[in-house]
């Protein structure tokens, strides 16, 4: 096959134009055969899902109801709700804090658990398993935790004299409790981390060390360059996760007061669910769902385009 | 070779002369501070990953009230009990004219506690509890650790009086798990096989769709999918609609299998391919028994997943009876008085399970993070 007759689409490579003979009807056949179950629910829980909730994000539509169109006016709506704006916020500021800093911390445990020292084998299952307790009860053990009056945290900040703050119960200190939870179980990143520091070609670090480098040089101008691949991927996948993040914060609101305290653990997509399945508002709650996925486009590609000069990929 | 004009150009070269010997006691301190800070800093942190965890073990071993001690306790303390004509009776110290003395209290009764020496339990000695400032009975306690918690709070559901135990619960997040397992290895192998070792036009364009389905959030096709499944299907309140999607494999674990897959010698399927084999035999008879090890991984991530699962079950079950374990203890936090011990039992029992898994398949764990995460 020839270069010349490769073709290009959204800057992918398309293979060449397909010639129908025999043999590709055949190929094709057993092809789809084989991708069967993909294609049906592709096409059943995707794709028609996907058209639906956009018709849907232009129509009233109370459940039980025939959706009624009306252009525009769900989008106008919102732009114009409070709350969803709130829900926004509530929602930025997890992405913009919570993510980078548990990337960063993340990070930090992976480098002390890549120390040679005895008992690392222990260490590194102890920073993992909270990983894998399932969020439901993590969440709910963090609210036994960070109990304002008899919460263990809050008795060893006694200690030291600190006066606990009210936590899940206070707004300014729900979210940065969300945080500390988030980053209880960030072993899975850890692991990422952990493997992408071991991948790390030791002849690259004693050339440096050689050179006269520094640990802290060692680390800005080898370790973290070479893990940057992980931090982008992490951080795409974290952005995106966090967008939807949606059941902690219905476990601390209790299921009836979602948000509590004061709105402040509203999240886009707990208010998303509020307005579909409490409100009944299903034309609205569409118009939600694709407002999100268009801010999730836009910032993933805007990541990458961003990344390019920041991330080193070898070989 | 060392550069001697380099900065890095140890002590010991640039001070021949020096005792080698003290050279390497210092070498020996200064190793043995770097490891000890290590240790050190290492187990500061990770008492943040190791502390929350215990704290729900040792507070699902509390009886009701050491629940509420303050300030807490790390192990969980009970009442010292003596039993008297077949009833059990908490024990304290009481002051009196000769001393202190180990009565039981038959019961207590606004400030005014009811005693018995055990010695005498025919003797009933009222005393007021508090005399001036001073209290004058302390409850003796002992570690004790309440196992009664786990049954108490598997028997009980999230609502009790609706006949659906924590017992149901956890029957229906195993059996949900166990059938999205086999969906999700009956379905995404062959698409994976296709994706990574059959040629056929339009392959690289589909692939690249369903990649491109990872990022398309829940949310969007979540209300049609629910209308589908609840009204037209009429499938509300069972577990169909949580199963079924898995038999119609998704882009995670297709991408994860077609990763493998690709590692597995194309010469073997050649050399069946020239032997006459279909496609579906080599796919069934030599790509799938080499894949055992990326078949543990799906089916360990895809137990993690449908037990953690929330959202699907809190949009689709709606009675006590069809609860998960991850719906129930939510239903039992959401609850006016939350019964602290028994939630921690409850999510200890919820746990228990992965944390059993991940110590039998540890290295399937890892290596699943591993390429999930890291994609090339």
């Amino acid at each position: 096959m020839e270069n010349s007759t490769e073709r290009k689409f959204l800057g992918f490579k398309l293979p060449p134009k397909t010639v129908w003979t025999k043999r590709a009807k055949s190929d094709l056949r057993t092809g789809l055969l084989f991708l069967s179950p993909w294609l049906i629910g592709f096409f059943a829980f995707t794709l028609y899902p996907m058209v639906v909730s956009f018709y849907y994000s232009f129509t009233i539509y109370h459940s039980k109801r025939a959706p009624e169109w009306v252009g525009f006016q769900n989008y106008t709506e919102l732009f114009a709700d409070d709350k969803f704006w709130l829900s926004l916020n509530n929602t930025l500021y997890m992405v913009a804090i919570a993510v980078p800093l548990g990337l960063f911390a993340s990070f930090l445990c992976a480098l002390l658990l890549n120390l040679k020292v005895r008992g690392q084998a222990f260490y590194r299952v102890v920073y993992f398993l909270p990983s894998i307790v399932p969020t439901v009860a993590g969440t709910i053990l963090f609210l036994w935790l960070l109990n304002p009056q008899v919460g263990l945290v809050n008795t060893v900040l006694g200690i030291f004299g600190i006066d606990g703050p009210n936590w899940m119960a206070d707004p300014n200190w729900s979210k940065p409790a969300l945080i500390l939870l988030g980053m209880w179980g960030m072993g899975g990143t850890i692991i990422i981390y952990l493997s992408g520091l071991q991948d790390v070609p030791q002849s690259l670090i004693e050339a440096a060390e050689l050179d006269g480098a520094n640990w802290f040089q060692r680390l800005w101008h080898i370790t973290i360059p070479m893990v940057s691949p992980i931090t982008l991927f992490n951080l795409i996948t974290g952005m995106i996760g966090m967008f939807q993040y949606f059941a902690q914060a219905y476990v601390v609101g209790g299921g009836d007061s979602l948000g509590r305290p004061l709105n402040s653990t509203l999240f886009y997509s707990v208010y998303l669910y509020q307005n579909a399945f409490l409100y009944l508002k299903m034309g609205y709650a569409s118009a939600m769902a694709w407002i999100l996925f268009i801010i999730i486009l836009i910032l993933t590609l805007l990541l990458l385009k961003v990344s390019d000069r920041f991330t080193y990929y070898s070989g | 070779m060392m550069n001697p004009a380099s900065p890095l150009t140890s002590n010991r070269s640039r001070q021949p002369e020096h005792d080698p010997r003290r050279d390497r006691t210092a070498h020996k301190i200064r190793s043995l501070f770097i490891s000890t800070l290590s240790h050190g800093l290492i187990i500061f942190v990770g008492m943040f990953f190791a502390v929350p965890f215990l704290w729900m073990l040792l507070t699902s071993f509390k009886s009701d009230k050491d629940v509420f001690h303050t300030p807490p306790r790390w192990l969980p303390h009970d009442a010292v009990r003596v039993e008297i004509n077949g009833e059990e009776y908490p024990i304290y110290n009481v002051k009196t004219e000769d001393g202190v003395k180990q009565y039981a209290a038959l019961k207590i009764e606004s400030g005014v506690a009811y005693f018995v020496d055990p010695a005498y339990p025919d003797v009933v000695i009222p005393t007021k509890l508090q005399q001036g400032t001073e209290r004058v009975a302390e409850l003796v306690e002992e570690v004790s650790f309440r196992w009664q918690n786990f049954p108490d709070a598997m028997n009980r559901g999230s609502r009790p009086g609706v006949g659906a135990s924590f017992w149901v619960y956890f029957r229906n997040s195993l059996v949900i798990a166990f059938f999205m397992i086999v969906g999700t290895l009956v379905s995404n192998t062959p698409v994976a096989y296709a994706f990574a070792r059959l040629k056929f036009p339009g392959r690289d364009v589909l692939f690249v769709i369903i990649l491109a389905t990872m990022m398309l959030p829940f949310q969007v096709t979540m209300i049609p999918v629910y209308l589908l499944f609840n009204d037209t299907l009429g499938w509300g309140d069972t577990f169909l609609p949580l199963i079924v999607p898995a038999f119609f494999a998704n882009a995670w674990d297709v991408f994860l299998l077609r990763q493998f897959f690709r590692t597995i010698p194309e010469e073997m399927c050649d050399a069946a391919r020239v032997d006459g084999a279909s496609e579906w035999q080599i796919f069934t008879q030599i790509v799938l028994p080499l894949s055992t090890p990326v078949l543990a991984t799906i089916t360990v991530f895809t137990f993690l997943y449908a037990w953690n699962d929330f959202t699907g079950p809190l949009l689709f079950l709606n009675s006590p009876r069809n609860f998960t374990m991850a719906l129930g203890l939510q239903d039992f936090q959401g609850q006016n008085i939350i019964i602290w011990n028994q939630l921690m039992a409850a999510a200890t029992v919820f746990t228990l399970p992965i944390i059993i898994a991940f110590f039998f398949a540890q290295k399937t764990f890892i290596q699943g993070i591993k390429l999930t995460g890291s994609k090339e």
